[in-house]
C-alpha cells in the first residue's frame, strides 16, 4: 500500500491514527483550578508551553501508529552512472613467472639462437608485467584496484582502493624472492570472483588475469566462476603472457567446436582434432573462458611491447562511462520514525516533569 | 476544624445603635432594662417603681416622683452571606468553603453567647435555597449551618447571586457578614453594598495562599478558572511570579479603595479562621 512514495508493511495499523488526537481531548484532569484567571498576566511563553505539550503528545501517538503500520520507500531502480572501475589484478606469481620473454625484435632472431637469446637478454615476464601493471595503475586515479596473487592458491594482498600507492607496493612485493611451486587458476579465480561478493555495484567490474599458463578446470570450478562471474557481472580479462614454445591460441584455438555430426569418418576425424587441442591447458581454457556468459578479451603477449599493447588495449576498453539500472530493495523507515516517538515521549517526560501537579 | 477541636469565640459589639425588641448585648435605641442612663421620667408617666430615683426626686423642684429610664441593650440578627461559588471550593491545603464553615460555625457559637440570632444565606449565581437558615436563635445551628456549607456542591457563580441575596436585607438593621473572595467586577459590587446601608457589613475576604503567593519553583502551570472553565497554562518563572504579586497587590488595594468608599473595612481571611482577630477586628470598630 503506497501513499505518496511511501508504502506501509501494515498499512491497517493507520486504522489506529485517529488515537492521536486524544491529547487534544482536553480534560479537566489535565489542569489546575485556579479562583480566577482576571489576576493572573497573560503569558505567551506559557501558551507556547501548553501548546509544545500537547503538539508532543499528539506527534508521539502519530509517530508510534506510523512507525506500527512500518513505512518505507518502496522498492526502485534508478539508473546510475558508474565512472571507474573495478580491477581485480589477478597475478600469477607462479615460478614459471619468472621465465624471461622474448626480446621485442625475436624474430629476426635466428630461431636455433632464440633459446639462448632469450635467456640472456629477455626480462622476467613478472617483472615486464608488474611495471607495466603499476603503470596502468598510475594512469587510472578513478579505478579502484585490488591486487591478488596465485598459485597453489589466491593470495589477497590489496583489496577494492583507490590509494594508489597501496596497490602501486602491492605490486612491488609481487616482484621480492622466486617464485612459488604451483598454479592454480581455477582456486585463483573462485577467490577473485568471491571478493567481490557483498560489494555495490557502481562501476564496470574487470578480473585481470595475468598469467602464461592455462588450466583444466574441473566442473564444479567451472560452474562456480561461470556463475560468478554472471552474477556479479565481472567482464574477464586474460593477459597471456607467451613463453617461448607456449602455445599459441590462434583462430583455429578460438574457434566454436565444429558442426560435424554423424558417424562420417570425417566429422569423427574433425571431432577428435578439435576436442584433442583441449589436452593443451591454455587452449582447455580459452575455450571455457569463450564459454562464459560475460565480456571476455583475450591479450597475448609474447615480448615487452606486445604486453604494453595489450595493457594499453585494457585501459581504452574501460575508459567510458558505465550506465547500469540499480534495484533500491524496499528501505524501512520505521526505525526512525520509532525514534521520533520515542524522542517526543522523552521530551514528553521533561514537559511532564516541569509541570505543576499540585498547589501544596 | 474537626469537631473534636473547640469552637472558637469571637467576641463582636455593633458600633451604633441597633433599634430592636428582643434584648441583647448590642447597644440599642429602644428603653428598657438597661445599664446606660437616660433620663428621669414622671412616676405618672412611666409607672415603674423599681426604678424609682429617690436622690432625684428630693432635688426635683417639682417635687415629682422621678424614675430613672435606661436604655435597654438590643440583639440583632446577624446574616451570614456565605459565596458557595466553584471558586471557594479552591485552596491547596483547605478549600475556602471549609474555612468559610469554620467561621459560620463560630460566629454561631458567639452569637449565640451573645443572644443574637444568626441566618444562613448562600449563594452561586442565585441565592441557594437549600442553604438557607433563617436568623434563628439556636444552640445547635452552628454546626448544622457549618456541615451543609462543607458538603455542598460548588457550582459557577457570580455577582448576581449577592445581588439576589441582598435584595431581601434591604432596609433591615443587622449585622451581615460576607463570606467570599470577591472574584467579582467591582463596579457591581458597590451597587451590591449600597443595598445594605442600614446593616453593619463586615466584608470577609478569603484568600488561599496559593492563590495570592506563586509556588516557588518553576513550573508549566496549566491553569482552569473555577468558574468559567477558562483556560491558561503559565510559564511560572521569576518575572511572572513578581507580575501575580502586583496583581495580587492591585486586587487587594483596589477592594480596600472600594471598600473604604462605602465606609466598610475588609477582614482578610487566609489560610485559618482566627477568632481572636475577628474580636480585634470589632474592638478597633468600636473604638
Amino acid at each position: 500500500m503506497t501513499f505518496a512514495g511511501v508504502d506501509f508493511a501494515q498499512p491497517w495499523a493507520l486504522l489506529l491514527l485517529p488515537l492521536a488526537v486524544l491529547p487534544l481531548l482536553r480534560r479537566r484532569r489535565d489542569t489546575l483550578a485556579f479562583p480566577t484567571l482576571d489576576w493572573l498576566p497573560a503569558d505567551r511563553a506559557g501558551r507556547i508551553a501548553g501548546f509544545a505539550g500537547r503538539a508532543l503528545a499528539v506527534l508521539a501517538i502519530a509517530a508510534t501508529v506510523l512507525a506500527l503500520a512500518g513505512p518505507g520507500t518502496p522498492e526502485t531502480t534508478v539508473m546510475r552512472t558508474g565512472r571507474g572501475a573495478e580491477i581485480m589484478i589477478l597475478m600469477d606469481r607462479s615460478r614459471s613467472m619468472d621465465a624471461k620473454m622474448k626480446p621485442s625484435d625475436w624474430r629476426t632472431i635466428d630461431p636455433h639462437s632464440l633459446l639462448y637469446q632469450v635467456d640472456s637478454r629477455g626480462e622476467p615476464k613478472s617483472a615486464v608485467a608488474r611495471d607495466l601493471l603499476s603503470a596502468f595503475v598510475g594512469r587510472r586515479p578513478d579505478d579502484r584496484f585490488s591486487l591478488m596473487f596465485f598459485s597453489a592458491g589466491p593470495m589477497h594482498v590489496v583489496p577494492f582502493t583507490q590509494h594508489d600507492e597501496v596497490v602501486q607496493a602491492g605490486i612491488r612485493a609481487g616482484g621480492m624472492g622466486r617464485g612459488l611451486s604451483d598454479t592454480n587458476v581455477g582456486r585463483a579465480l573462485t577467490g577473485a570472483i568471491d571478493s567481490f561478493e557483498q560489494r555495490a555495484y557502481t562501476g564496470s567490474r574487470i578480473i585481470l588475469l595475468v598469467t602464461d599458463g592455462g588450466a583444466h578446470l574441473d566442473e564444479p570450478t567451472r560452474k562456480h566462476i561461470r556463475e560468478g562471474l554472471k552474477a556479479h557481472r565481472i567482464a574477464l580479462h586474460w593477459l597471456y603472457l607467451r613463453t617461448l614454445n607456449a602455445p599459441e591460441l590462434g583462430a583455429e584455438e578460438s574457434a566454436p567446436p565444429p558442426a560435424a555430426d554423424g558417424d562420417s569418418p570425417e566429422a569423427i576425424e574433425t571431432r577428435n582434432a578439435y576436442y584433442a587441442q583441449e589436452s593443451v591447458p591454455e587452449v582447455s581454457l580459452h575455450r571455457f573462458f569463450q564459454s562464459l556468459p560475460v565480456t571476455y578479451r583475450l591479450y597475448q603477449a609474447d615480448n615487452p611491447d606486445d604486453l604494453a599493447k595489450a595493457v594499453a588495449e585494457v585501459g581504452r576498453q574501460q575508459n567510458f562511462p558505465l550506465d547500469y539500472d540499480e534495484r533500491i530493495p524496499r528501505q524501512d523507515h520505521s526505525r526512525a520514525v520509532f525514534a521520533v516517538a520515542a524522542l517526543c515521549c522523552a521530551l514528553l517526560l521533561v514537559h511532564r516533569s516541569l509541570l505543576l501537579r499540585s498547589w501544596l | 476544624m474537626t469537631h473534636a477541636e473547640q469552637v472558637q469565640e469571637f467576641h463582636y459589639r455593633l458600633p451604633h445603635r441597633s433599634a430592636g425588641a428582643r434584648p441583647g448585648s448590642h447597644p440599642g435605641s429602644s428603653l428598657g432594662a438597661g445599664q446606660e442612663f437616660v433620663s428621669h421620667m414622671n412616676l405618672h408617666d412611666r409607672p415603674d417603681p423599681r426604678r424609682l430615683d429617690l436622690r432625684a426626686s428630693l432635688r426635683s423642684i417639682t417635687g415629682e416622683w422621678l424614675v430613672r429610664v435606661n436604655r435597654q441593650r438590643v440583639g440583632v440578627a446577624v446574616q451570614a452571606l456565605v459565596d458557595v461559588s466553584a471558586s471557594m471550593a479552591f485552596g491547596a491545603r483547605r478549600r475556602k468553603i471549609d474555612l468559610a464553615a469554620d467561621f459560620v460555625e463560630s460566629l454561631a457559637h458567639s452569637a449565640f453567647r451573645v443572644g443574637d440570632a444568626l441566618g444562613l444565606r448562600a449563594f452561586d449565581h442565585a441565592e441557594r435555597a437549600d442553604l438557607t437558615i433563617p436568623a434563628t436563635l439556636s444552640r445547635g445551628l452552628g454546626s448544622v449551618m457549618a456541615d451543609s456549607l462543607r458538603h455542598c456542591d460548588t457550582a459557577p457563580g457570580g455577582i448576581e447571586g449577592l445581588e439576589d441575596v441582598v435584595q431581601q436585607m434591604v432596609g433591615r438593621e443587622a449585622l451581615v457578614f460576607i463570606v467570599s473572595d470577591f472574584h467579582w467586577p467591582l463596579d457591581r459590587l458597590g451597587a451590591a453594598l449600597d443595598l445594605l446601608s442600614h446593616a453593619f457589613v463586615v466584608p470577609m475576604v478569603l484568600w488561599d495562599a496559593a492563590e495570592t503567593e506563586p509556588p516557588h519553583s518553576d513550573a508549566i502551570a496549566p491553569l482552569r478558572d473555577a468558574e468559567t472553565n477558562v483556560r491558561r497554562t503559565l510559564l511560572l518563572r521569576p518575572k511572572l511570579r513578581s507580575q501575580w504579586r502586583d496583581a495580587v497587590a492591585d486586587r487587594r488595594e483596589a477592594l480596600n479603595a472600594l471598600f473604604a468608599a462605602h465606609d466598610l473595612r475588609p477582614f482578610w481571611l487566609t489560610g485559618r479562621f482566627d477568632a481572636d482577630a475577628l474580636s480585634d477586628y470589632f474592638m478597633e470598630a468600636c473604638a
